[in-house]
């Protein structure tokens, strides 16, 4: 035990930092896993292209926590451009293709999320929720 | 009830998972299956298989007459009459049956009342709930206000004077395992059309049909030792003849002109389709090998198990119980961890200890809405849930609770 609740996953999964409501919001997107009935609502806040100010509220599983806040560590700052980028090689790192490790960064301490199939919805929660959010702010 | 000598009957307790003897503790999903109901499927498919019914052919004939002893052989372990007995893929199937009969035989009309509660499975609520909007009639919710998801005849009894045209109950909670009390139920709503979902309640215990007068009961074969895709609808005659079939084909008919069609005499009626002869063979023969083993040793040995393990969780204090815990709760046992979602306590327990539990929002969302608002914790919208049947053994119980233990070392 266990590749999927080592000690820096189960920190990840419980940091309050990026937990909280945002009242300036561009978008607020909510995103449900239907299996499992986890809910989380993101707040994303995007200037000059870049992702300015992200946070979330939701409760779920140690892999769902640990992937949001990994998520949100890793896009805050990013240009739109490098975020799609992310998303792209998060997708291919889960389905077990080659990706790009050194920019991925620390969400790839999860990479073995691919070997638990029943366990990738989890992961990818916030990460769709956030493809969903982006969607929704380019066609506004 | 020796409990282990009974393991040589189920080659999946062999298996090993992660390296660690499989204990399988989600048997309200779906049980585990003997090796003479395998070899029943195998012997019907490699000797006897044919189609039903309409051929002359030994092997018609053969395959006709094993569906209906496995009739008959069903019947009779629910005291009721062959024609009463229809086959389906399931308890879902055989609700939605009956709701959509109802409505298309304008039994349930505008005006009508449907009594479900609010914690029924989503089988026995999604139907009579639709059907509410696009048949207008009222749909009244008997919640549960005891313990932790657990209701009481008082929350039925506050609906008698509404006099519901039917009363759609489950016999036992797939989430609580808190047994309704049918038979109360049954005395105060007299008048009204009882269907029962005994999918939970079936596999534990003999439910007679006629003692306790029942106008319809469902269950599904594969959650007591049958194969999966067939299932039960039990109707009272008198009410299966007034009713409209809600699925129409080959079988259920008796005569077919351009202008109109006259249906086949009962239980063919609404038997539209080939029917699922493994499946239906494959049940009486778990059925046989249930009362074997006596269907009251059965349900002592379940009773037991679960009394054991809810004292052994009581222990636990970082542990919250749902349902009744009393007399009334049967083979299932819902929880939570405190500060340790269900999945990851699931993920835990299979990878770590080789235990299969269940976990999620066990298609009672309404019910996660009522224990939502009684639960101490901060409530995950779901419940970790250990179920019971006949091969599982209190040392089963010692490992979930010191894998619940580590759980709550690792996680918590």
């Amino acid at each position: 035990m266990m590749d999927l609740y080592s000690e820096i996953i189960v920190d990840y999964a419980k940091l309050k930092k990026y937990k909280k409501r945002m009242d300036d919001a561009d978008t607020v997107r909510e995103g449900v896993n239907l299996s499992c009935g986890d809910e989380i609502k993101l707040y994303v806040k995007v200037r000059d292209g870049k992702m300015e100010s992200l946070s979330f509220e939701g409760k779920g599983c140690i892999v769902s926590q640990a992937s949001t806040n990994l998520m949100i560590e890793r896009v805050l700052g990013e240009s739109l451009e490098n975020i799609h980028e992310i998303l792209e090689n998060v997708k291919r790192m889960v389905k077990g293709e080659e990706y790009d490790k050194n920019l991925l960064k620390n969400v790839s301490i999860m990479e073995n999320i691919r070997s638990y199939p029943n366990r990738v919805k989890c992961f990818m929660l916030a990460w769709r929720t956030l493809e969903d959010a982006l969607k929704e702010l380019n066609r506004g | 009830m020796n409990s282990k000598a009974l393991y040589r009957d189920f080659p999946t307790l062999d298996r090993k998972i992660h390296g660690k003897k499989l204990i399988y503790l989600d048997n309200a999903a779906t049980t585990l299956k003997p090796k003479v109901v395998v070899e029943s499927l195998k012997d019907l498919y490699y000797l006897h298989y044919s189609n039903v019914h309409r051929g002359i052919h030994t092997l018609a004939s053969e395959a006709t007459d094993l569906l209906e002893d496995a009739r008959r052989k069903i019947a009779n372990f629910l005291n009721a009459s062959p024609e009463e007995t229809i086959f389906t893929s399931g308890s879902t199937l055989s609700l939605n049956t009956i709701a959509h009969s109802l409505v298309k035989s304008g039994i349930l009309r505008e005006d009508s009342k449907v009594l479900v509660t609010t914690v029924e499975h989503h089988a026995n609520f999604v139907p009579w709930q639709r059907l509410s909007k696009i048949y207008n009639y009222k749909l009244l919710y008997a919640r549960p206000t005891g313990r932790m998801g657990t209701i009481l005849i008082e929350d039925f009894e506050k609906f008698i004077k509404e006099e519901p045209d039917v009363v759609a109950v489950t016999g036992a909670s797939n989430v609580t395992g808190q047994r309704l009390p049918i038979k109360r139920i049954r005395e105060m709503f007299e008048k009204s059309i009882l269907v029962v979902d005994g999918a939970q309640l079936v596999p534990h215990t003999k439910v007679n049909v006629k003692e306790l007068d029942l106008d319809f009961l469902v269950f599904s074969g594969h959650k007591m030792l049958g194969p999966t895709g067939i299932g039960i609808l039990y109707g009272k005659k008198e009410f299966l003849e007034k009713m409209e079939p809600f699925l129409y084909g080959g079988e259920m008919i008796d005569k077919v002109t351009l202008e109109n069609t006259t249906f086949n005499i009962l239980p063919y009626k609404f038997e539209a389709g080939t029917p699922n002869l493994a499946g239906v063979v494959g049940l009486a023969k778990a059925i046989e090998y249930l009362e074997n083993i006596g269907m009251n040793e059965l349900e002592n040995h379940i009773k037991e198990l679960t009394d054991y393990a809810i004292n052994e969780l009581m222990n636990l204090d970082f542990v919250e119980l749902y349902g009744p815990l009393d007399e009334t709760q049967y083979g299932i046992i819902s929880f939570n961890l405190d500060g340790v979602h269900p999945h990851d306590v699931a993920h835990f327990l299979d990878e770590s200890f080789g235990i299969a539990i269940r976990t999620g929002h066990h298609c009672a969302q309404p019910l996660m809405l009522e224990l939502s608002s009684k639960s101490r914790l901060d409530f995950p919208n779901a419940t970790c849930r250990a179920s019971f049947y006949v091969y599982n053994t209190k040392e089963d119980v010692d490992a979930l609770v010191e894998g619940l233990k580590n759980v709550k070392r690792w996680l918590g």
